[in-house]
């Protein structure tokens, strides 16, 4: 935000960053070569449904895209409203490939139905070796990823795992630099 | 084909604003003249005022909570409202400001801090409890712009002359009868008058600033929601709160009304933030502009 912006008290909503969600699909062979991480096979992507018409019907045929395709790639997807008031689609598939690709088929959807900067991010779920949940979120303001390890008990998070992670993933995936930016999701229906 | 954004442009606001700070960097700059044509020894004194002005505004935040009796409170403590503030960051792309919470039942909200690494959001319980999450959010989003915007920030520059001003009114009054210098004997009193019309002026530009930062606020808050009507919603149920409690806003006591020495009497007749009417207005054409992109 430049100077004049500042002064012009200047606010339009960041459109998507240079789409890196690709960036998953290699990263993910380290993750379970290296890291012993496995799949939930389980994605979701979350954003902002908007009351007006032509976005429902966008988000309506985005779901018969990723159906259709999901009939051969084995994709099936769903959604849910959470109690903020975001939406999510659900994707399932047992292949990670497929899921980043029914991942960037949502959120293509969105944006060429002009809406690109309703979408908040795309997580995507992992089971380690004891099979407890982490993510890896996917900011789409800022085209970076960041993990999100949930540990028991209400709101808690597992920093150090997190940034363990981000170590381990090294340069593999483009990681947020700014520690403040992690946001959690609570409640991640996946 | 991806449209640029969902609003149109708010280019009438953006010319009054510009207007504004026209007339306010032009009168401060008049004023600076006059300060040094009449004060060619007085450099030590700005040097103390520039330095009261940093203090203010970087103290400012944590004396505006504790004047509030606010508290900053942790995801686990307030987690529907961290989880709120997290999602709304991500769409406006703000850093994570502190989040703060004041126990009082009187409905407000508040931001604070100099920048968007150093700012704190503040709900009072007493809005938490009357809006619903929607309007909350509408409410929210309102308070991460005016971070984003650095209003804090704009609103203490702009105000810094006005403190000068104010200063040597005050000092004027004070001593100006008392030191017969018989060489800078009229232009200290010319010196008075014109920071009496300095303040007076810049007084109500602020004001007048105020206002337009504020819509722009609303603009923003609109944008980051996506849900226009919902914080219209909220301020209708704000200002129906708000008109049994005799008290203006929060954020122009903390922030601005600080910086004057004569805060009370003339801030009832010049407001920092514009009618409710017309934010509410300005509001509504928002959501019809949203909504005719739906063709």
């Amino acid at each position: 935000m430049g100077f004049l912006d500042i002064l012009r008290g200047k606010r339009e909503l960041k459109q998507p960053a240079p789409d890196r969600l690709f960036a998953m699909s290699t990263a993910f062979v380290k993750m379970e070569m290296e890291l012993s991480l496995s799949s939930a096979g389980k994605a979701a992507i979350v954003f902002q449904p908007l009351a007006t018409a032509d976005f429902d019907g966008i988000v309506k045929d985005m779901e018969e895209v990723v159906q259709g395709t999901g009939s051969d790639a084995g994709t099936t997807v769903d959604r849910t409203d959470d109690e903020y008031g975001y939406r999510w689609m659900i994707l399932v598939d047992p292949d990670f490939d497929d899921l980043v690709v029914g991942v960037n088929a949502v959120s293509g959807a969105i944006q060429g139905g002009g809406y690109g900067d309703r979408i908040l991010a795309a997580v995507f779920a992992f089971r380690d070796e004891q099979n407890k949940p982490l993510y890896w979120i996917y900011n789409y303001k800022r085209g970076t990823f960041y993990p999100f390890v949930p540990a028991g008990g209400s709101q808690q998070r597992d920093n150090e795992r997190e940034l363990r992670l981000k170590a381990q993933i090294g340069a593999d995936l483009p990681v947020e630099p700014e520690l403040e930016r992690w946001f959690p999701l609570w409640g991640i229906p996946v | 084909m991806p449209r640029p954004n969902s609003f149109g442009k708010d280019t009438g606001l953006q010319v009054r604003m510009a207007l504004t700070f026209f007339l306010l960097g032009l009168l401060y700059v008049v004023f600076g003249a006059v300060l040094v044509a009449a004060l060619k020894s007085a450099v030590p004194v700005i040097i103390i005022l520039v330095g009261l002005a940093a203090l203010q505004l970087f103290t400012s935040d944590k004396l505006a909570l504790a004047a509030m009796g606010a508290r900053v409170v942790t995801p686990q403590e307030a987690p529907q409202l961290h989880a709120m503030i997290d999602r709304l960051c991500v769409q406006a792309d703000l850093p994570k400001p502190k989040v703060a919470v004041a126990n009082t039942a009187m409905p407000n909200a508040f931001a604070l801090g100099r920048s968007p690494k150093n700012a704190t959001v503040c709900a009072t319980t007493g809005i938490m409890e009357l809006l619903t999450p929607a309007e909350l959010e509408g409410v929210m989003a309102h308070e991460l712009t005016h971070v984003a915007n650095r209003d804090v920030m704009v609103m203490t520059l702009a105000s810094f002359f006005a403190t000068i001003a104010a200063y040597i009114v005050q000092f004027g009054f004070l001593f100006g009868g008392t030191s017969n210098d018989d060489d800078d004997g009229p232009s200290a009193m010319v010196l008075v008058l014109v920071s009496l019309v300095v303040y007076f002026v810049s007084f109500l530009l602020m004001q007048a600033l105020s206002r337009y930062r504020e819509f722009s606020a609303d603009r923003g808050a609109a944008l980051i929601t996506g849900r226009p009507s919902a914080l219209a919603s909220a301020l209708t149920k704000i200002s129906g709160g708000m008109a049994r409690i005799p008290k203006q806003d929060l954020r122009a006591a903390s922030e601005l009304q600080a910086f004057f020495i004569f805060p009370t009497s003339i801030g009832g007749l010049f407001a920092t933030h514009p009618p409710m009417e017309k934010r509410i207005a300005a509001l509504e054409r928002l959501e019809s502009q949203l909504q005719g992109q739906a063709v």
